[in-house]
């Protein structure tokens, strides 16, 4: 079982990618391709969320094309939110401390509210600041 | 008991001695003295003799006067002869009669008229008679006929007169007148005088006086019945024997065992002889009354001077007596006793001092022996205490792979002493691995017996930490190293079996190697050996791997076995260790099953009986029978090249074995990671050998683990050195994407293990798997 991609919502500000598979060394290059194709579209700030509740299975390759697609966020200012990983996943990440623990959600909802504090908490800086 | 004393015998010879030259001299004494008291007595005997001689020569010459004178004056004047004969009758009282007779017809006798014969009665009156009137005529008479003839007188033999009733002798001299015989004058004599001359001498009593006549008629004798008897002819034949030497009137008579000594002494004028008789006991009494006296006293003073010496030595000895005692009690065994006081420093004083010391001694080397002796009993069960903990530590020599009869071990242990320094150990190790090894510590007995222990101990703590045989090796040489100052070492051969797939790792401290057959001839395996261990710390020991085949044994032994020698001093050797294992293996099916070390160590004992068995021979089998794996266990065993496709297929493959064999799909996951992860690896890093079987894999599903091997033809690449990525807490963090995969490798697998030789490399990994109702983790 290979590696199924699914992008959805796309939007400049949020997109959101559902994993569902293996993200392997056989995998990674059709996910990068796909990635990069959203990526150079999204805007300064935006946020991408990966949905990992279908991924099976991360090797290295996989952890390596996240690292990539967390930079090229990370060039643009974004945020890269994952929610809810599998044991297996979650394993290897823990292994390798792949991700700040923060930027890791149980659920959509849980992503959800912490964008809207993220939201808010932008919105009164910037009113301060202005 | 009281004779055997020395004290005793020293007395008794003292005394014997004393008492013989005592006798000796004392009899030598009583000679000498016996002959001096003899010749005066016969001095003085004959004194008695000479004085009694004399005594009665006088009172005969009175008589023998008075006859020749009368004879003398009557012869011319034969008238007066009478009143003569009467006067001199008067005047002489031992005259008891006196006769004047003539020759008959004689002038003179016609002038006399007569022959007068004056007698003296009884009651000493006196009668004269007229001999011519006699009845008888005397001239016929011998006394007249023998008295005619005497001009100078004689004497006639005594005669007992009957009318006067005594002893008379007379005594006639002839009357001449001018030369013509004219008669004779006769006096009677009575002998009466003569006892009372022996009674005057006063003779000791004892000794007897008597005077005998020519006829051997005793005339006179102090024991009055024998006087006019005849003398006993012995004494006469003695009185008549010619005379001769200093004292010639001494004889000795021997009278019926009584010695007598006879002094004789001749009376002048007759043939009369004075004797004194002497009995020689008589002679000796006093001297010998003397000396009886003297031995009394003597003897008293033996008895009294033994019992000084006795009761001197006695006690001057009777230490002696004790020391003899205890010197029996000595060999008795006791040694605790009182010595006497010593008294002075003689030496029965030093006798004492060093017995006194040689019993102290003595006891003190005994307290010694039996102290040593104990010691020696200790020390023997000791041994054999050590013996039973040293068998105890060794498992059984045989063993049986209870649960898939995989292999079968064969084990045994001869000490050439009671306890020594060969070894040999195995047991289980977690997840289907089985840990042995053979060692032989440099020396024996107790020392070789103890660090033995140690090692075997140590071997057995160490091994659940070890990873392998070499690191084993290592684990344990550093204990050993600690505080090993007397430099004690061991070599050791280590082996770690899978028992799942036969799979065989060694490493060698300074062993000798392994000998494998089965499958082939025997013959060494020729594994690398590091130090022996406890010498060098830092020592690594190289290791060796590689699997069974079915019918394999690989025999591990000590240096006892091939160093053991017959009488000629040669040695057993490893050729023909090889030659009799082959033998043993050729043997056929009944030895198949047999067990080699038993076969080995028999043989060499019969080779070694003439000189004995001189090392320590340790030896272990093991036979790899491959029966099989157990029930549930799946196997995978692929060879492919090293491309992406194949490596998933590869996975996918794995995968599907797993999930088949119900491994846990979180297990099923960490194998597919690690097994990409090293795979995706392995293809990046190419091929240097065959293309079409670069990567091989192995994979099997035993109790409670999952175990892979990868084998890859490449160049060396040890998962294992790589150092650890810095991991920031975000991979983004990070510019290179290298050391991931290995890190993960390492985090998820139970076991790595990486080898490289001229194969390529090994890795050998080991997952966990848990039981779903076992003590998972």
């Amino acid at each position: 079982m290979a590696l199924n991609l699914r992008i959805d919502p796309f939007s400049p500000q949020r997109s959101t990618f559902y994993l569902e598979g293996r993200l392997d060394a056989m995998s990674f290059g059709e996910f990068d391709k796909e990635a990069e194709k959203v990526l150079e579209q999204m805007g300064m700030g935006s946020t991408l969320v990966l949905d990992l509740s279908a991924l099976d299975y991360i090797s290295s390759a996989g952890l390596r094309s996240i690292a990539k697609a967390r930079k090229a966020m990370r060039a643009r200012d974004g945020h890269t939110l994952l929610v809810n990983p599998q044991a297996q996943v979650r394993k290897v990440f823990d292994i390798v401390k792949a991700v700040p623990v923060k930027e890791i959600f149980q659920d959509v909802r849980e992503l959800d509210d912490y964008l809207d504090r993220i939201q808010r908490k932008m919105v009164n800086e910037g009113g301060e600041l202005e | 008991m009281a004779l055997r004393s020395l004290a005793w015998r020293l007395a008794l010879w003292l005394l014997g001695s004393a008492t013989l030259v005592f006798v000796a001299s004392g009899y030598l004494l009583f000679r000498m003295v016996g002959q001096q008291v003899l010749q005066q007595a016969q001095r003085e005997s004959g004194a008695w003799a000479s004085q009694g001689s004399s005594l009665v020569q006088e009172r005969l010459d009175n008589i023998t006067n008075t006859a020749r004178v009368l004879a003398a004056i009557i012869g011319p004047r034969p008238l007066d002869a009478a009143p003569l004969i009467h006067d001199a009758m008067a005047g002489n009282t031992d005259l008891a009669g006196l006769a004047a007779a003539f020759v008959p017809g004689s002038p003179a006798a016609r002038e006399a008229g007569q022959s007068p014969f004056v007698g003296r009665s009884s009651d000493a009156s006196l009668s004269q008679r007229d001999l011519f009137k006699d009845t008888q005529p005397y001239w016929n008479a011998t006394w007249f006929q023998f008295g005619l003839t005497c001009s100078r007188g004689c004497w006639h033999e005594v005669f007992r007169s009957q009318s006067r009733q005594r002893l008379l002798v007379s005594y006639s001299s002839s009357m001449q007148v001018d030369g013509k015989v004219i008669g004779v004058v006769n006096a009677d004599v009575a002998l009466d005088w003569l006892q009372g001359i022996l009674l005057s001498m006063h003779l000791p009593a004892g000794t007897h006086a008597f005077v005998i006549d020519q006829q051997g008629l005793y005339l006179a004798n102090d024991t009055v019945e024998r006087v006019g008897k005849r003398a006993d002819p012995a004494l006469l034949k003695l009185l008549n024997a010619p005379r001769s030497a200093e004292y010639a009137n001494a004889h000795q008579l021997d009278q019926q065992g009584v010695h007598v000594w006879i002094f004789d002494q001749p009376i002048n004028g007759t043939h009369w002889q004075f004797g004194v008789a002497v009995p020689e006991e008589l002679i000796y009494a006093q001297v010998r009354d003397a000396f009886v006296a003297v031995l009394v006293v003597g003897a008293l003073t033996l008895l009294i001077l033994a019992l000084i010496v006795m009761v001197t030595l006695r006690r001057t000895l009777a230490p002696l007596g004790v020391l003899a005692e205890r010197a029996e009690q000595v060999s008795r065994g006791a040694l605790d006793f009182a010595l006497p006081r010593v008294r002075h420093h003689d030496e029965i004083g030093r006798l004492t001092h060093a017995f006194d010391k040689m019993r102290r001694e003595l006891a003190a080397h005994l307290e010694e022996l039996t102290r040593f002796a104990g010691e020696q009993a200790r020390l023997a069960s000791e041994l054999d205490i050590a013996q039973q903990i040293q068998i105890a530590l060794l498992p059984g020599s045989h063993y049986l792979d209870a649960r898939c009869h995989n292999f079968e071990l064969f084990a045994a242990l001869k000490p050439a002493h009671s306890v020594g320094g060969d070894l040999y150990s195995y047991f289980m190790l977690p997840s289907q691995r089985f840990c042995f090894m053979v060692g032989d510590v440099a020396d024996k007995g107790i020392p070789a017996a103890l660090f033995m222990a140690r090692t075997i101990t140590l071997a057995k703590a160490m091994a659940s930490r070890a990873q392998s045989p070499q690191q084993l090796l290592q684990l344990i040489n550093q204990e050993l190293c600690r505080n090993n100052d007397n430099c004690m070492f061991v070599t050791l051969l280590c082996g770690f079996l899978d028992v799942a797939t036969g799979h065989l790792t060694l490493a060698s401290a300074g062993h000798d190697p392994p000998v494998l057959w089965g499958n082939h001839a025997a013959r060494w395996l020729p594994v690398a050996s590091g130090p022996a261990l406890g010498l060098d710390e830092d020592a690594s020991f190289p290791v060796m791997r590689m699997r069974l085949r079915a019918g394999d044994t690989l025999l591990v032994y000590t240096d006892g076995v091939t160093e053991a020698a017959n009488e000629a001093l040669e040695h057993y050797g490893g050729e023909r260790l090889l030659a009799r294992l082959d033998q043993f293996h050729q043997a056929g099916d009944e030895s198949r099953h047999g067990d080699p070390t038993r076969f080995l160590a028999e043989d060499v004992q019969s080779y070694a009986a003439g000189h004995g068995q001189s090392d320590d021979i340790a030896l272990l089998a093991l036979r790899w029978n491959h029966v099989g794996l157990e029930d549930g266990t799946s196997m995978l065993d692929l060879v492919f090249p090293a491309t992406l496709e194949k490596v998933f297929d590869t996975l996918d493959h794995c995968e599907r074995k797993l999930h088949d064999a119900g491994v846990r799909s979180g297990v099923q996951a960490d194998v597919r990671l690690v097994l990409e992860e090293l795979m995706v690896n392995m293809v990046h890093h190419g091929c240097s050998g065959n293309p079409e079987g670069c990567i091989g894999l192995r994979l099997m599903i035993v109790e409670e683990a999952v175990l892979v091997e990868l084998n890859h033809e490449g160049t060396p690449f040890d998962p294992l050195q790589l150092a650890e990525p810095a991991l920031t807490g975000d991979l983004a963090d990070r510019h290179d994407g290298g050391g991931l995969g290995i890190h993960l490798v390492r985090a998820m697998s139970s076991e790595l293990n990486y080898t490289h030789d001229e194969y390529g490399n090994h890795l050998q990994l080991r997952f966990a798997n848990p039981s779903e109702h076992g003590h998972g983790t």
